[in-house]
């Protein structure tokens, strides 16, 4: 019997949304069927890749990646290198020097920061908070004032303080909102339930649903994503239709693969190696499971994620 | 599974102020009530103008450019017996956000409104009777049988054809209540969408047992797989237990703020 296929066809798709300004922006977004199911019907749009750089410089970063920045001496420098690293759409800004468990810098010492990548590049942006929700809720609608026209997605607002930032991104100043939930589908959809209630319109809201290094419970994150995305085409959900955005570097690059020296585990060969192979792993589940878009810090896994998708897509 | 379909029934010539508004071309009364259907949470809008022989045309079609111009091509329920005040309708019918409805066609004389809904591409509620209520279930299904057959030989899709059981009062008819839930069981076994003015269980009964009556035979109803129902979607208690069923039934994902949207 001959193969007869059968498209699956759904009357819904995910929202698009850009991000930038100009004539450099990037869209997430736009499918109508599930991740790569290219032979359902041709995507929209393909998923995108970031590179993640922080307020606090090359200090937590590995050889290979400082390496990359070599001669980067301020913010300015490493921005313009991060922008120009082979497969990037989009630069992502992490602000963790704000954590008050951390190095505890002040919000105009990090606005300063903000200010000095921003004028040193003129791709699309990305800023994330410092994970602490009191912090970032002081520190993110700061943000979103001094990058007004910039149309950047703010990393994230959520449950505890997405009227302050929801408000602020959303409402005030014009940005993208980031509704982060922590691998919780019921939660996902609340956020941006509440979120449009504030008065954000849907198509400016990006979700970030929570992420995992593969290995560390990350099955849930790929049962997640794929409940959200069956419940935003099957069931036309438009409460869940906002495309998603991962921060996988984040993750990655903190586990024991990615930490343990060489002289600790010989055995484990080249620590350079294993978090790259972390970091692309983790990357490739993400996508495949349905993130839009993943931020991502070593320049071969950047270049071999945005190859992936060029082969898939 | 898709979400349960509520049509709004509130915009019908039995109320004496929709009746003047439609005479008169009155939009604003019309809007009004429209927008608390939609803001209630209804799919479709019923829009029911009466038997309308003299200008019904002209006043399906008015009625449906007011809609759905107002209210982003929301879907509308076409009811009336003037088939030509339906066809009149459904040629500026804008079927961006769902097809048309035909309300309603039965076994009997009105079977042509299923020729009808087959050559216009639209949906169409197939009441399972012929003149009479339906005497029990296996006169109900042969009845079914009969209008799904008629359907598809115009090449419907059968999940185009909404059947309707008949919804009985419960103040006369208690011991057939069963009986009706029986044949939303059996529609629903053999694949088939199914509606019902639901309410009408509950007539003639004092005006606060009504949601109540009405919401716990909707959540039956919806067990046994009824996929919609023609109802006033400002009946708070109602729509509460239909979004509830939907999120036991897992037509949609639960939130908190399920309530809300």
């Amino acid at each position: 019997m001959p193969f007869n296929h059968k498209p699956q066809k759904f009357n819904a798709k995910i929202n698009t949304v850009t991000i930038g300004s100009g004539d450099k922006t990037v869209t997430f977004g736009g499918d109508s069927t599930f991740p790569f199911y290219s032979f359902d019907a041709p995507a929209e749009n393909t998923p995108k890749v970031g590179v993640e750089i922080s307020d606090m410089g090359l200090e937590g970063f590995s050889a290979g990646i400082k390496a990359y920045y070599e001669g980067a001496e301020t913010m300015g420098d490493i921005a313009k290198k991060a922008a120009a690293m082979e497969g990037a759409d989009f630069l992502a800004l992490t602000l963790e020097g704000g954590d008050p468990n951390g190095a505890n810098k002040s919000i105009d010492e990090l606005l300063a920061v903000v200010k000095e990548v921003a004028e040193a590049v003129d791709c699309p942006l990305v800023v994330e908070g410092c994970k602490n929700v009191e912090k970032d809720a002081e520190l993110l609608p700061k943000v979103c004032e001094v990058l007004q026209g910039r149309n950047v997605l703010i990393l994230s607002e959520k449950e505890e303080n997405y009227k302050a930032i929801g408000a602020a991104a959303g409402l005030a100043y014009d940005q993208i909102v980031g509704a982060e939930s922590a691998v919780d589908i019921n939660l996902a959809k609340q956020l941006n339930v509440v979120t449009t209630q504030l008065g954000v319109n849907a198509q400016k809201i990006v979700m970030n649903i929570g992420s995992a290094a593969v290995g560390y419970g990350y099955e849930y994150v790929v049962s997640t994503m794929d409940r959200i995305k069956g419940a935003a085409l099957s069931q036309n959900d438009n409460m869940l239709q906002m495309p998603i955005i991962t921060p996988v570097s984040t993750e990655t690059w903190g586990v024991k693969e990615a930490m343990a020296s060489e002289a600790d585990m010989p055995e484990w060969g080249s620590q350079d190696e294993r978090g790259i192979d972390m970091e692309i792993m983790t990357a490739a589940a993400d996508l495949a499971a349905g993130s839009d878009a993943v931020i991502l810090r070593h320049p071969q896994s950047v270049a071999t994620i945005s190859k992936m998708i060029k082969a898939l897509a | 599974m898709a979400k349960f379909v509520t049509i709004g029934e509130r915009l019908s010539t039995t109320a004496p102020a929709v009746n003047k508004a439609f005479t008169e071309r009155d939009a604003e009364p019309i809007i009004k009530r429209a927008k608390q259907q939609l803001d209630a949470g209804a799919t479709y809008l019923d829009v029911n103008i009466g038997p309308a022989e003299n200008d019904g045309e002209d006043l399906m079609k008015w009625a449906v450019q007011l809609l759905q111009s107002e209210f982003d091509n929301v879907p509308l329920a076409l009811d009336t017996t003037n088939m030509k005040a339906i066809e009149a309708g459904i040629s500026v019918y804008n079927r961006a956000k769902g097809k048309p409805i035909v309300n309603s066609a039965d076994a009997g004389d009105r079977i042509a409104n299923i020729d009808l809904a087959a050559a216009n591409d639209a949906i169409v509620i197939a009441l399972c009777s012929s003149g009479m209520v339906a005497a029990d279930n296996d006169e109900r299904m042969m009845h079914c049988q009969n209008m799904l057959e008629r359907g598809m030989m115009l090449g419907m899709d059968p999940s185009d054809l909404w059947f309707d059981p008949l919804f009985l009062v419960v103040k006369g008819m208690q011991e057939k209540q069963m009986e009706v839930l029986e044949a939303i069981k059996m529609f629903s076994d053999m694949g088939l969408n199914s509606t019902g003015g639901l309410s009408n269980n509950s007539n003639g009964m004092p005006k606060h047992i009504r949601p109540i009556m009405d919401s716990a035979l909707v959540a039956m109803a919806m067990m046994n797989g009824l996929t919609s129902a023609i109802v006033n979607p400002n009946d708070l208690r109602l729509m509460e237990t239909i979004k509830s069923c939907d999120v036991f039934k897992n037509n949609t994902l639960y939130a908190d703020s399920y309530l809300e949207i």
